[in-house]
């Protein structure tokens, strides 16, 4: 048994030669006292009694160093020649060697949290950490405390985007156990649009832990969408904490693809601030061999006539593990709620596990709630009529996974992304290694 | 081009098949019929490769291979078809992506290169059209929302795609009407030749108007308990099973 406390205070004490945080002093102060209360997360702690952190405790981290890229690896993910703008980050601080941003010149600020600290102090006082991020849990209080930089984009009211911003985060052990944490901030003002695409990547297949936290403010009638890919090493940990504030009349649309790793946690917070909000939340997780993949979603519906769909789908295989956790709260003036769950998988063996938990508080009376969830295994009677139609098993296997998890990766709405996304969860469910899965040096334990 | 020679099979335990003798040569048609319950489908399924059932006795010969040496993937490529008595629906599977898998996969069998996309659409084009199916496939998913009716013409249309040298057909002719099952014999029809062979199962004398059987076969509580020609099959439209039941039980 590994001692928790030991582990807590060796991966703090890590932190605490750095003072160079994003955080001020006095919310440091304060965020102290919250780290020392915080206990790790155990079986006892029951929003992670499916999750054990146990995998990604058993390694002595160090501190991840900046570093450039080669542009080639940031290459393997261009989504077939999309025209995005990107920022890219290298164990979590910010590379403009390898970023390009030439949309709304002048208008908007896209790049590193430190970076605007430095030069738009007004604007980074008035939105850095102004949710509930930091006292989550212990991983995005660290987060929080210890976080040097992280993708920042901060866009004015009535800005159109035409095309993506993609945040490239790569993780890169160089033979190291590392530990990085980001911390992102994304300001969408009025009536302004913008779509992103954060995605995550490991360098080599070390035994790494990415630990994320993003704030993300929507105000009044803004259009964001906000696509995860998570694509690291199979030996490498990732936590995930996003918190989301939507104002009257936002809306916004997330989808989390899980292709790798060994231990995920992605926690995603939809506060609506007001009315007429709209939450479009899919994810999609393909856990393989022992892997472990969470996907904890939490809504809080505190104004009228919002509408939230949950559609969250994954495949688990060997004796992997995914656990989904929908929560949907109705505040008691919360009338006209529309919320929606669904929440399928896919086992593939007797050995793969899904922990599958909707969690509906519901105080308010007018409300439109629904929510299902289903798990089961391949429809034998399909197999059998692809077989005889002359598709060998394994064939008609992908065949009916594919088709499995077909709606959610519909969703996407930019199509190269989509299709690249398509691509690497068909090499995923074909089990073929493909550059830029997992590692983007092919790791061999793929 | 298809032997088999007292072939018993059962599931959970329960014997269904109780010892079926049957030959069919290439250039033929026999035609299948007998109460529900009888082991039709179970026959039928037999052949196509379902493992749920289990064999417990006899052999099939197909084309001169032993038929159970070989997947129900073999079976097909090798030119086994099975038009089932209920097509499954398969939601995310588009038609195309699926008639393509399969057709690749029977070209490959044959050492022929697999189609280009163009030459693939034109060639399910002239099959749609062979059939006269006139369901909008593009974009729709295996059998999904299907009618009834445009489930079974489906299958004629996979039937066509594939070019099987044996087809069954599972009652293709339930719950069509009447034009569409003229349509769907058309098909069959049109798709004979003098080298392929056709089972057709069905509980209806009226499908035998327009698909010429050679052969008229009743199945009766897991055995073949009467072979007769197309006659067989206006007698029993006219007298049911009654008769052949007692005839059967003494
Ligand atoms: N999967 C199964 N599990 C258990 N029993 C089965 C299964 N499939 C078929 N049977 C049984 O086998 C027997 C024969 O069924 P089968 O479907 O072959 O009949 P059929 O002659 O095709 O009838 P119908 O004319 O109604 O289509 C029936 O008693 C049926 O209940
Ligand atoms: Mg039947």
């Amino acid at each position: 048994m590994i001692d928790t406390d030991i582990k807590k205070n060796e991966i703090v004490n890590l932190f605490s030669k750095n003072t160079d945080y994003l955080i001020s002093d006095n919310e440091a102060i304060e965020l102290k006292k919250f780290i020392e209360k915080t206990k790790l997360p155990d079986s006892k702690t029951e929003e992670w009694k499916n999750t054990s952190i146990e995998t990604l405790l058993r390694h002595k981290y160090k501190i991840g160093n900046k570093s450039v890229v080669p542009d080639e690896y940031i290459n393997t993910f261009s989504f077939y020649g999309l025209d995005t703008d990107r920022i890219v980050f290298v164990n979590g601080f910010f590379s403009p060697e390898n970023s390009t941003v030439n949309q709304n010149k002048g208008k908007i600020i896209i790049g590193s949290v430190k970076e605007a600290k430095k030069n738009n102090f007004k604007i980074f006082e008035e939105y850095f950490n102004k949710t509930n991020l930091y006292k989550n849990n212990f991983f995005s209080a660290i987060n929080t405390s210890f976080s040097q930089d992280g993708a920042f984009i901060f866009v004015p009211d009535n800005i159109v985007f035409e095309k993506p911003v993609h945040i490239v985060n790569f993780i890169n052990g160089n033979e190291n156990k590392v530990i990085v944490q980001s911390r992102n901030l994304i300001i969408v003002g009025k009536n302004s649009q913008i779509k992103i695409i954060s995605t995550y990547h490991s360098i080599s297949s070390d035994f790494t832990l990415n630990n994320v936290g993003t704030e993300i403010i929507a105000k009044e009638d803004s259009n964001l969408e906000f696509y995860i890919f998570e694509g690291e090493g199979n030996e490498a940990s990732h936590i995930n904490n996003t918190f989301v504030h939507q104002y009257k009349g936002s809306r916004l649309k997330t989808n989390t693809a899980t292709l790798c790793g060994s231990l995920v946690r992605n926690e995603l917070y939809i506060d609506f601030k007001d009315e007429y909000c709209e939450a479009d939340l899919q994810g999609i997780y393909l856990p393989d061999k022992e892997q472990h993949i969470d996907n904890f979603v939490n809504i809080i519906h505190s104004k009228p006539h919002c509408t939230s769909k949950q559609l969250y789908k994954g495949i688990i295989d060997n004796k992997a593990k995914a656990v989904f956790t929908g929560k949907v709260f109705v505040a008691p003036d919360a009338q006209k709620t529309n919320a929606s769950q669904s929440n399928n998988n896919l086992l593939l063996t007797d050995n793969a596990k899904v922990y599958s938990r909707p969690q509906l508080e519901i105080y308010a009376d007018d409300v439109s709630c629904a929510h299902g969830s289903t798990t089961g295994q391949l429809d034998r009677e399909a197999l059998f009529y692809l077989k005889s139609r002359g598709i060998p098993e394994k064939r008609a296997k992908t065949m009916l996974m594919t088709a499995f998890v077909e709606d959610v990766l519909n969703k996407i709405e930019i199509k190269p992304y989509r299709d690249y996304v398509n691509y690497l969860v068909n090499k995923r469910l074909k089990g073929q290694k493909v550059e830029g899965l997992c590692s983007v040096k092919i790791c061999p334990n793929c | 081009m298809l032997k088999i020679q007292g072939l018993k099979a059962e599931i959970e335990g329960k014997e269904i098949l109780k010892g079926i003798n049957l030959e069919i040569k290439a250039g033929e048609v026999h035609a299948i019929m007998g109460p529900n319950g009888s082991g039709k489908s179970t026959l039928a399924s037999i052949l196509a490769g379902r493992e749920i059932f289990n064999v417990t006795a006899g052999k099939v010969e197909f084309k001169d291979k032993n038929l159970f040496d070989l997947s129900p993937e073999e079976r097909s490529r090798e030119g086994l078809f099975l038009a089932f008595q209920y097509p499954v629906e398969i939601p995310g599977v588009s038609i195309t992506n699926f008639m393509r898998a399969a057709l690749d996969e029977h070209r490959i069998h044959k050492g022929q290169k697999p189609m280009t996309a163009t030459g693939f659409l034109k060639f399910m084009k002239e099959k749609k059209e062979l059939v006269e199916m006139d369901t909008k496939l593009e974009g729709r998913a295996v059998n999904e929302g299907f009618s009834g009716g445009e489930k079974k013409k489906n299958e004629i249309f996979q039937m066509a795609m594939l070019e099987p040298d044996l087809s069954i057909l599972d009652e293709t002719d339930s719950g069509l009407d009447i034009d569409a099952l003229k349509v769907v014999a058309d098909g069959v029809n049109k798709l004979k030749t003098k080298n392929n062979a056709s089972i057709v199962i069905t509980h209806y004398q009226r499908l035998l108007d327009y698909i010429v059987p050679d052969v008229v076969h009743v199945l009766y509580d897991g055995k073949i308990v009467k072979t007769g020609g197309r006659e067989l099959a206006l007698e029993l439209e006219k007298y049911g099973y009654d008769k052949i039941k007692k005839e059967y039980e003494n």
